[in-house]
């Protein structure tokens, strides 16, 4: 009786221990809570597969950090709320007007609307934004070089060789912001627009804000951040009903949380104990017929501006033959690969996706992408390249489907005649190293979502000033004249003018699919799936920024 | 018992020291594996990359990379590459979760252990031993991630019995914390069961052919009291050192693909996510805080090893 005491004694105290240890410390909130009422203002549970790698505006640079900056930190310009097309178009933000873009397209100037304040009720100066652009350049932001690259004296700003950017003047008294460029580059209204650049009073902290996010100037501010668990989006206080013309203010608050189990965040959607799952996650096979049955009032396919496709290095044997190029772009059953991606790839030839100013309109060279590939005169074309037998590593990374993508790519080289052998490696160092010049990769996969809508971001990747040692992006070394000369004409024309030189994008488009630069499969869709809650026609799936919770109102 | 307590803190230190500089080097040893070029973003300069590595210190030497961080550490200021978040603030706020299911799912596998362990020894042969027996196999061969998910597709989300994933605090809502971590201890212990018993059923069956076991029943005891004092006690020593090790990997992020498979944010989730993204500080500090369990939990064992056979003395 004595030692049946002790053991039990042990097993209490095993169990006292559990209880106080999980009282004693915080945690993370229930999943399974969906909307509820808060005051007057309700609120829905988005999940979300991914955390947002920052939600302070000067670091944030994901889609995920994009959906909840975007309606909370407004720049200059930023984008119209509408789903299509129409919310491509740049509309002034919390400047009064777009920008007034000198002939030579190196000078920018705004003016700021009057009476704005943050969503802690200071008023908005036109010195903040000087002092937003050099605080996401001291906290190193990752597209941080669309400044650096751009604007005058923001070199030597970020190399600590001046006190701010000269390039950028404001004047508080009138308003009037004015950038200088180092040269022209017609995307710049673009990079004005990202939530990076959405205005933060100054004097605000330079250093990582993501748990308390500093005030911003939008229909929403973000709080209750519990990091890499939850935050919300609450409706901002200061923001009036017509702030700021094309912004809305909003219907809910939002209470995000993060999901990492795919399945599970998919679950609580279709039985409704959560509203809103992540457009940017996958839907496990497992369940897709079932949202498909049983919530098809609540579930669609958008198509999302993004390109995938393999690159090919056009530098080194077998790829620096065009013969082989097109050898493998006529062997690509891109059904097959769409097959991997449960039918969310849309199959494709062109490297400006549809939805990008310049996507073209015609027929691919190498065949029909929907139709069934010609491995007859692809294999015709590797003999007479006199290729055949040639050994290519393949390299992709371990995510689910790319891993399948590189399979079925290498069992396609091996089938047309040459020695395809595959190099799979850990998501997180992937583009790094294929990145690394040195190591001169031969194929493998690569993708690109848009960072705006703007084609010479795509083209980033067959530009030949972007060929460099580390993070190179133009992974297949593409340096083609053509393409430079073009690309250094393009480029300049401004944002607001992309639809005069649509033509002149298109041809260059149609000319890089000719050459079979890289071996393009497809476009992705990604799934707006919400609960019965929520009143699904009227939820927009934005083109930039996928979901737009401004959108997101009760049934 | 001084002399014990020294002995064991030492080798704790020499322990931690030992992983963290391993850790370390393991992930210095990656191909590509530079943290720089993931802080300084797919579209960073080389010149952005070379500031990105200045400011944080990667361009120093090993040593000094490796005591900095270390430094960081102690002082409780240590922050992750990817989200520039305080380790030590998020593995605190993850910990209560991860206790939860770790002592919950230990103390419960234990209990059952135990039980199928006893009555498969003292029915051996007999059809309640070969029902416990398959119920263990099944428990021992059944994936831990795969039964997770079953267990979550089925109650939780076909029938509706159990959330699907998620935790509440206990503070907040005592019976949301019970109903969300009934799930998730299940599919661990399901595996544990399975383990503890059939060690348990061979200890015991042992021990009850031992002359000690004889002399007892010579002395006309129970059969009760043979079993739980005689038996059972001495049958139970190697159990609690499995025990004791187990539950400590079970605090230092055992519990991974649990925390995954029904998104509870303990320490195991915050490890696979560290290693996915390469992201050294996090990794370092969990792998340093499973070390620390383990040494502790084996003292711990050690001190119940003396409990439960006299024999046995703490000299370390």
């Amino acid at each position: 009786m004595r030692k049946g005491s002790k053991w039990s004694s042990i097993v209490v105290f095993a169990l006292l221990l559990s209880v106080l240890l999980a009282a004693c410390g915080s945690s993370s909130s229930s999943s399974t809570s969906s909307g509820s009422s808060s005051g007057a203002t309700k609120t829905v549970t988005n999940l979300m597969g991914t955390a947002p790698d920052y939600l302070d505006p000067g670091l944030g640079y994901t889609t995920q950090a994009a959906e909840p900056d975007w309606i909370s930190y407004t720049g200059l310009v930023t984008y119209a709320h509408a789903k299509g097309a129409p919310g491509t178009k740049l509309i002034p933000g919390v400047a009064e007007s777009l920008p007034q873009i000198s002939a030579d397209g190196k000078t920018y100037t705004f003016t700021l609307r009057k009476g704005l304040v943050y969503s802690n009720g200071k008023p908005v100066k036109a010195s903040d934004f000087a002092y937003t652009i050099q605080r996401s350049m001291k906290l190193n932001w990752g597209g941080k070089s669309f400044f650096t690259g751009n604007i005058v004296g923001a070199e030597a700003f970020d190399g600590g060789k001046a006190k701010s950017i000269s390039g950028i003047e404001s004047d508080d008294t009138s308003g009037k912001i004015t950038i200088h460029l180092v040269a022209p580059y017609g995307a710049f209204a673009n990079v004005l627009a990202f939530p990076s650049a959405g205005l933060v009073p100054t004097g605000t902290a330079v250093s990582n804000l993501s748990n308390k996010p500093p005030p911003g100037v939008g229909p929403y501010m973000i709080t209750n951040v519990v990091p890499n668990q939850s935050f919300s989006a609450v409706k901002n206080p200061y923001w009036a009903k017509e702030e700021i013309p094309g912004i809305p203010a909003g219907h809910v608050n939002i209470n995000a949380k993060i999901v990492t189990n795919t399945q599970a965040e998919a679950e609580q959607v279709l039985t409704n104990s959560a509203d809103v799952f992540d457009w940017a996650d996958t839907l496990p096979s497992s369940i897709l017929q079932q949202v498909q049955s049983q919530a098809s009032e609540r579930y669609a396919k958008e198509p999302t501006v993004s390109t995938f496709y393999f690159f090919l290095n056009t530098k080194n044997k077998p790829f620096s033959s065009q013969k082989v190029r097109e050898a493998v772009a006529y062997a690509l059953d891109r059904r097959a690969l769409s097959r991997l991606d449960s039918g969310f790839l849309a199959p494709a030839c062109f490297f400006l996706p549809v939805g990008m100013i310049g996507h073209p309109t015609g027929s691919c060279p190498f065949g029909d992408p929907s139709g069934a590939p010609n491995l007859t005169k692809a294999k015709k074309l590797i003999t007479e390249s006199g290729m055949a037998g040639t050994s290519v590593t393949v390299w992709g990374e371990t995510r689910e489907p790319r891993r399948e993508y590189v399979d079925y790519f290498a069992s396609v080289l091996n089938s047309i005649g040459l020695k395809a052998n595959e190099k799979i490696i850990a998501d997180a160092t992937y583009f790094s190293t294929i990145g690394n010049l040195k190591l001169n990769p031969q194929a493998g996969f690569a993708d690109w979502n848009q960072d705006f809508p703007n084609p010479s971001d795509f083209y980033l990747l067959l530009d030949a000033k972007s060929i460099q040692s580390t993070n190179n992006q133009n992974f297949g070394q593409v340096n083609d004249p053509h393409i430079q000369s073009e690309l250094a004409e393009l480029n300049k024309v401004p944002s607001t003018k992309l639809e005069s030189v649509a033509s002149r994008w298109q041809a260059l488009d149609e000319y890089v699919a000719k050459k079979a630069y890289t071996a393009v499969y497809g476009y992705e869709d990604d799934p707006k799936f919400m609960s019965n809650r929520i009143n699904f026609g009227s939820a927009i799936f934005h083109p930039v920024y996928g979901n737009d919770w401004t959108s997101w109102q009760l049934k | 018992m001084a002399r014990f307590v020294i002995r064991r803190v030492s080798s704790m230190i020499a322990v931690l020291f030992a992983i963290s500089v391993l850790t370390f080097l393991i992930f210095q040893a990656i191909p590509n594996g530079d943290p720089a070029l993931r802080l300084a973003g797919r579209l960073a300069t080389p010149q952005t990359i070379q500031d990105v590595r200045r400011q944080w210190g990667f361009d120093k030497p090993l040593y000094v990379q490796y005591f900095k961080t270390m430094g960081k550490i102690i002082d409780g200021q240590v922050i992750s590459y990817q989200q520039q978040q305080n380790v030590e603030d998020e593995i605190a706020h993850d910990l209560p979760v991860t206790i939860s299911l770790a002592v919950g799912s230990a103390v419960i596998w234990l209990v059952i252990g135990i039980i199928f362990g006893v009555l498969s020894a003292v029915r051996a042969g007999q059809w309640l031993d070969r029902l416990l027996t398959v119920i263990a196999m099944f428990g021992v061969s059944m994936p831990v991630f795969f039964l997770a998910a079953l267990l979550d597709y089925y109650l939780g989300y076909k029938w509706g019995l159990f959330p699907i994933g998620g935790y509440v605090k206990l503070t907040s809502n005592p019976w949301g914390w019970l109903t969300h971590l009934i799930l998730p201890w299940a599919s661990i212990v399901a595996l544990s069961v399975g383990v503890y018993s059939r060690v348990l059923r061979s200890n015991v069956l042992d021990t009850l052919g031992e002359d000690y076991v004889r002399t007892a029943r010579a002395k006309g005891l129970s059969e009760r009291r043979v079993l739980l004092h005689h038996v059972l006690r001495n049958s139970l020593v190697p159990i609690v050192s499995l025990w004791g090790l187990d539950l400590a990997a079970l605090f230092g992020g055992a519990t991974l693909l649990t925390e995954s498979v029904f998104n509870l944010h303990g320490v195991g989730q915050y490890a696979a996510e560290s290693i996915g993204h390469l992201d050294v500080p996090p990794i370092l500090v969990i792998t340093m805080l499973t070390a620390f369990f383990v040494v502790v939990f084996s003292a711990l064992t050690d001190i119940v090893y003396a409990a439960l056979d006299p024999r046995i003395r703490l000299t370390g």
